[in-house]
């Protein structure tokens, strides 16, 4: 097959060499970015003129590149796998030989990525994941596309020999692709609060170590004019804020369109026999296949402006998978029927369904509560900083108030024969979870104080990746609840993978 | 009642958590839950002098009484809700499932089916070996903290319950 043999062991593609540097080199950057930005300031403020093509420094540099290159060469001529009896090899190291050995039947996943480097000079990496724990680490970091889909193929064929004759015929049908359209209104549509905080963190966190570098350049005197903060009056001060303010949302919205494009480049869905696979990335390329057994929670998200477009995100998490993988489980900007195709696939049965069970109405009084606990808070501090800010109130406990009603009012849970669902969200945002009660690994019932006085209580549904919580029911409601979950895993005695 | 929609089995008829009766954990525990938080606090109220001692500075001096008192106070409260939480440790293992139960303030009562296990072990701080207690901790496969971990079990309950744990593993495969 492929022309192919495995059996033998193999090195990866010579272009591997570049890619062992580049990753080792790229590693090596992000440590010690703070200690070269010191040096570099250092040499800034000084007034010393480094000539930088002095034989010394060159020779330092390329002896540098030329050791890094060598250890990549090593690494490259000390790094080969073969499969045999049913279990992959791996042999690797210069000084620490390590050998890994897998068995078929352990492989979970074969992943196919590419990076901006791989894409550059045209080769994959393939990575294993293994049952159990997520430390070993098996990845392959060059090799041909065509290689990498031949051992792939291999590698999870010989894991289930029965569908050895199914592998072949199954036709991949693509079952969505995201136009350019879809991925610009998703983006638009994206909470830009989130990436507005993103965004605040990183300037917050960087402040102090740029801070020097930013006082050099002397800010005050080319923006301090525009805004007369020399007079200090309260509305320039109010204007120089509001444009940071302005300017910082105007670079969150970016923020979220060019992430959106990033992420989801060429979002291409398949459907196969045992599930899904999505493939998408624009720098980062990735390849994942979603099988429905692993599935745990599905969730589809949603929100006000989204639902006017018809724009909706289906979320999945995967037992074993490791957590960075786990957030690029989702399909996003598909249709209010796609989503019914797909739920179809994984959840038969439960669109249309769903019995709504609603909370009871503490969980209003409680957030209630908690956003005036808020309130008061700011209020507090504006008040000692400056009383013109009261004037936030306006807006803000309308806020709080519609975003209370709506949390409380789009609560829900749904309990049948096989799935459990619930209903969430706040004022913008709408999700729907899915779990199977199958994949029910345990389950806790929960009280508050507060909730013990009044005889109320939250059920947590754990899985093998996140946990689900029907929060503030009946006390009796929740133990049966629980009573129910219980007697469904006990004594159906399904499979949970 | 539509709590459930197509429903095939009576819920009034299943076994009922509610009624189920939880077995307190040894007496012993309440020792170690005072002498952790002798501990705690004693290193904090001896940061605060050895802080008092070599600081020269006015206000640290005349607030250290203040302080110490606050902590003494507050030595007590955590001993209260130690106490308290500590009544609410329970434990109990029915046919398919095991249950344990915690918190004062959350009270959390976790049921971890025994086909959903993936593995037990028994583990015993300095502390706990001095005073012959074991903690039980049974793990299923969530990540999410779906864990089960009962403390202040006498050794020997604790070593019977893995042996009886290990043998239901050891058949359902």
């Amino acid at each position: 097959m492929n022309g192919y043999n495995f059996e033998q062991p193999s090195r990866q593609s010579i272009k591997g060499i570049i890619v062992i540097f580049g990753v080792t080199a790229y590693k090596i950057i992000k440590g010690t970015i703070v200690v070269i930005a010191v040096f570099l300031l250092k040499y800034i403020r000084s007034d010393k003129n480094i000539d930088f093509l002095s034989f010394k420094t060159v020779g330092i540099s390329i002896s540098i590149i030329l050791l890094f290159l060598i250890i990549a060469f090593l690494k490259y001529l000390n790094f080969q796998f073969y499969v045999k009896d049913d279990h992959f090899f791996l042999k690797k190291g210069i000084f620490n030989k390590e050998e890994i050995s897998v068995a078929s039947s352990k492989i979970q996943n074969v992943y196919i990525k590419q990076n901006l480097l791989q894409q550059l000079i045209n080769v994959v990496s393939l990575s294993i994941e293994t049952a159990g724990d997520d430390k070993t680490e098996i990845e392959i970091l060059a090799l041909p596309k065509v290689k990498a889909n031949a051992l792939k193929a291999y590698l999870l064929q010989s894991k289930a020999h029965n569908d050895r004759l199914n592998t072949n015929s199954l036709e991949e049908a693509v079952f969505y692709k995201a136009s350019v359209k879809k991925l610009f209104l998703e983006g638009i549509s994206e909470n830009h609060f989130k990436s507005f905080v993103l965004i605040f963190a990183f300037i917050i966190g960087i402040y102090n170590d740029v801070k020097a570098f930013v006082e050099q350049l002397d800010l005050n005197a080319v923006f301090g004019s525009w805004f007369q903060l020399d007079e200090e009056s309260l509305v320039g001060l109010l204007l120089f804020n509001i444009s940071i303010v302005v300017a910082l949302f105007i670079i969150s919205f970016l923020f979220s369109l060019v992430m959106m494009f990033i992420k989801n480049f060429k979002l291409t869905v398949k459907q196969k026999e045992e599930g899904l696979e999505i493939s998408k990335g624009l720098f980062n390329k990735i390849n994942l296949a979603l099988s429905a057994s692993r599935i745990q929670n599905t969730t589809i998200y949603t929100n006000k402006l989204k639902q006017v477009f018809g724009l909706y995100k289906l979320s999945f998490t995967q037992a074993m998978a490791n957590k960075k993988q786990q957030r690029n489980f989702n399909i996003v900007g598909l249709n209010r029927g796609q989503i019914s195709e797909l739920l179809h696939q994984f959840y038969p049965k439960v669109e249309g369904q769903i019995i709504k069970n609603r909370p009871n109405i503490y969980m209003l009084y409680r957030l209630v509560l908690m956003s005036t606990v808020m309130l008061v808070i700011i209020n507090v501090l504006l008040f000692f900083w400056s009383k013109l800010f009261l004037l936030i109130n306006i807006p803000l406990i309308l806020y709080l108030a519609a975003n209370a009603f709506y949390t409380y009012k789009k609560s829900y849970y749904h309990l049948d024969n096989e799935y459990i669902a619930i209903g969430g969200g706040r004022l913008i945002d709408t999700t729907t979870s899915f779990l199977e009660i199958k994949k029910t690994q345990a389950v806790s019932l929960n009280q508050t104080l507060f909730q013990k006085q009044r005889g109320l209580a939250s059920v947590t549904i754990y899985s093998a990746s996140k946990s689900v919580t029907i929060p503030h029911i009946n006390l009796a409601d929740a133990y049966r609840v629980k009573d129910y979950l219980l007697y469904k895993v006990e004594h159906e005695n399904k499979n949970w993978m | 009642m539509a709590l459930f929609s197509n429903i095939q089995i009576d819920v009034e008829s299943l076994p009922k958590s509610d009624q189920l009766v939880l077995v307190p954990i040894s007496h012993t525990y309440f020792k170690i839950i005072i002498l952790n938080c002798i501990i705690a606090y004693a290193v904090l109220i001896g940061a605060l002098s050895i802080f008092n001692i070599f600081s020269e500075d006015y206000i640290i001096n005349s607030l250290f009484w203040f302080l110490l008192g606050f902590l003494v106070v507050l030595f007590f409260i955590s001993l209260g809700f130690g106490y308290l939480s500590f009544k609410k440790r329970k434990y109990a293992f029915r046919e398919e499932d095991i249950t344990s139960s915690q918190g004062y303030l959350v009270h959390k009562i976790v049921t971890l089916p025994y086909n959903r296990i993936q593995h037990i072990e028994i583990t015993r701080t300095f502390i706990a070996r001095k005073l012959g207690l074991s903690t039980l901790k049974i793990y299923s496969a969530g990540e999410s903290g779906g864990d089960v971990a009962i403390k202040g079990l006498p050794k020997a309950v604790a070593e019977n319950q893995y042996a009886f744990l290990t043998k239901i593993i050891n058949e359902r495969l």
